[in-house]
């Protein structure tokens, strides 16, 4: 499903450089992204969803090589291929619950009747089905973060990457939105990654990386 | 992003944001309409104003403000001014130099003015009779359709003068006029105003009235020990009834006192019979010291010379205020996005391309732009449409 050779990206003017040699995850599998602050995690998950372009190196996602995409190519790649689910939620403000979970709908190829039904399942899945009406600032924290993981869930991708959804979680928020994500996951058959600081969540992983170890040249 | 999509969240975007629309859309709105609307409601007022002082060559006045003048012989407004002895204005035609039409334009009736003037005054002005008849005797009065829609007069209806004073017992009591008929609308100061026979509103001025003939009236109607009193005259006592009307039984009894050539009128029309019988009477009157004989053209060209340098002063002003309101508008829009920087990043990183991102604002700029447009449009529309009584409130 992922496969990375040989990567290397260093931000322009900034002394830090992301260098993995060898990267793979299987399909359907899910990997727990770990690491100290600062050492390259979001940075790794960017050059995997093609936001940001090494420097050097491939990375295959479902055979598809997305360093060489152009960039309309890896937006529509993304779109489509590609569930995202941030760290702040990132819901906007002037839509409901139901409009963010559809979101990627509405920048894609547009609203249908499946995608609709979907997100009324996801959002029931979830719990929050009585909230599909409201805005993000009706919303609880964790009310707030099961919408991010619905709108990163509702195309169906085959890849899921989540930068710390529970960063700003409380215990039983952070058990519960892992729980969907891995359930979800393994419904659909997509793969995830997902970058955490909390080791409580790692024994449901089917694999830990740690990226600091990873650059150093570890294989994983 | 699709257009749709695009559409989609910039119709969303503005509609949450309702707040800082309206008023985006509202400042826009008056930078557009206020130098467009004013230019309109003045060339309006020109165009009105400039119409009705073609139509008349010469205006005879007592001296004092010509523009005062003019307003009162051809607008009816300013009924204030000073009056001329209805003699002269005999004086002026007697040679055949110049057809004249009285105007005296002073009293009032419901909110329009009341117009004393003579039958030519109808045929010179155009004005045709659109229901009843013109004016034949004393105490009957033809309206202006506008007032006639206004206070849903007919002929049959009566119209009171308003008195002067409600207070002064001596002033000027209120006259019952028959309305005879309504004019057709023309769309000048004729619609609004009440025309009467001269001696009609000499009647409302006091200058002629109407009693029971003072020898059929017993001795208790008479003061005794008259004084000053020409000789055989009779000085009849409060308990004598003036009558308000004038109707076919009393026609009879209605009276003047004094020359008729003293009576007072505001202003004349003077419709000279050549170029140089208006040459001559220019000469005349622009040496006489009491009256003034002006062309009221030459008076709307000095009025809108002044006029138009102050509204080019405006609009400059309006133009500094109109750049400022658009450059603030500009400002609060480019704050406004860079707020929403976070927005835009997450927007493409689930995969909106930079292309339709730029279209998105672009849709919420035209939006504000267009709306602002339409409605400063709808504006002038409505400004247009109510002009023509805007302009009449403007210059009454």
């Amino acid at each position: 499903m992922i496969r990375c050779e040989h990567l290397r990206y260093a931000y322009p003017g900034d002394a830090f450089e992301l260098v993995i040699d060898d990267f793979s995850v299987t399909k359907g599998g899910s990997v727990a992204l770990v690491g100290p602050s600062g050492c390259g995690k979001s940075t790794f998950m960017n050059l995997i969803s093609g936001l940001l372009v090494p420097q050097a190196g491939s990375i295959l996602v479902d055979d598809v090589e997305v360093s060489r995409l152009a960039l309309a190519e890896r937006q529509r790649f993304r779109l489509t291929r590609i569930g995202l689910v941030p760290q702040n939620f990132e819901l906007l403000d002037y839509l409901t619950v139901r409009e963010n979970i559809l979101l990627p709908f509405r920048i894609g190829a547009g609203l249908d009747r499946e995608a609709a039904a979907r997100c009324e399942e996801l959002a029931d899945r979830s719990g929050i089905a009585g909230h599909l009406g409201k805005y993000p600032d009706q919303l609880s924290q964790g009310e707030r973060q099961r919408a991010a993981l619905c709108r990163g869930l509702v195309t169906a991708a085959p890849l899921i990457l989540a930068d710390e959804p529970t960063g700003n979680l409380d215990p039983e928020n952070q058990d519960r939105i892992v729980s969907l994500l891995l359930d979800e996951a393994r419904r659909i058959g997509a793969t995830v990654l997902m970058i955490t600081h909390d080791p409580v969540l790692l024994p449901r992983f089917d694999r830990v990386v740690d990226v600091l170890a990873l650059r150093k040249g570890g294989a994983a | 992003m699709n257009l749709a999509g695009v559409l989609y969240l910039g119709r969303r975007y503005l509609g949450r944001n309702r707040v800082k629309t309206a008023l985006l859309v509202a400042a826009f709105t008056l930078v557009w309409l206020l130098p467009a609307g004013i230019a309109l409601v003045v060339g309006k007022v020109e165009q009105q104003l400039r119409a009705r002082a073609l139509e008349t060559p010469l205006l005879l006045g007592q001296a004092g403000s010509p523009l005062e003048l003019v307003f009162n012989g051809l607008y009816f407004t300013k009924p204030a001014i000073a009056t001329l002895p209805f003699g002269e204005t005999e004086v002026v035609g007697a040679d055949g130099l110049a057809t004249v039409i009285p105007v005296y334009a002073r009293y009032a009736a419901a909110n329009h003015r009341i117009v004393g003037t003579t039958l030519d005054y109808f045929d010179y002005r155009g004005l045709p009779i659109r229901e009843g008849r013109g004016l034949i005797d004393l105490g009957e009065c033809v309206v202006g359709s506008e007032v006639a829609e206004k206070n849903g007069i007919a002929p049959g209806d009566s119209v009171i003068s308003t008195p002067e004073t409600l207070f002064d017992l001596a002033g000027v009591y209120p006259l019952k006029m028959r309305v005879v008929g309504v004019l057709a609308a023309n769309g000048t100061p004729d619609d609004a105003a009440i025309f009467v026979d001269l001696k009609t509103a000499w009647i409302i001025e006091g200058l002629g009235h109407g009693h029971l003939d003072a020898e059929k009236l017993g001795e208790e109607a008479k003061l005794v020990g008259s004084s000053g009193n020409a000789e055989g005259a009779v000085r009849l006592n409060a308990s004598v009834v003036q009558y308000n009307e004038v109707t076919e039984e009393n026609v009879d009894d209605f009276h003047f006192h004094g020359e008729i050539a003293d009576y007072p009128v505001t202003a004349a029309i003077v419709i000279p019979a050549d170029a140089k019988a208006q040459a001559l009477l220019k000469g005349r009157y622009g040496k006489a010291g009491g009256l003034q004989l002006i062309s009221p053209e030459a008076e709307m060209d000095e009025l809108f010379a002044t006029v138009f340098s102050v509204q080019d002063l405006v609009l400059r002003l309006l133009g500094v205020i109109g750049f400022a309101t658009l450059a603030i508008g500009a400002l609060v829009f480019l704050l406004s996005n860079r707020l929403r920087r976070g927005e835009f990043r997450h927007l493409l990183h689930l995969g909106a391309d930079p292309g339709t991102l730029r279209a998105l604002i672009a849709f919420e700029a035209a939006f504000v732009i267009v709306a602002s447009c339409l409605l400063a449009a709808a504006g002038l529309a409505i400004l247009q449409a109510i002009a023509p009584v805007l302009v009449r409130q403007l210059l009454g």
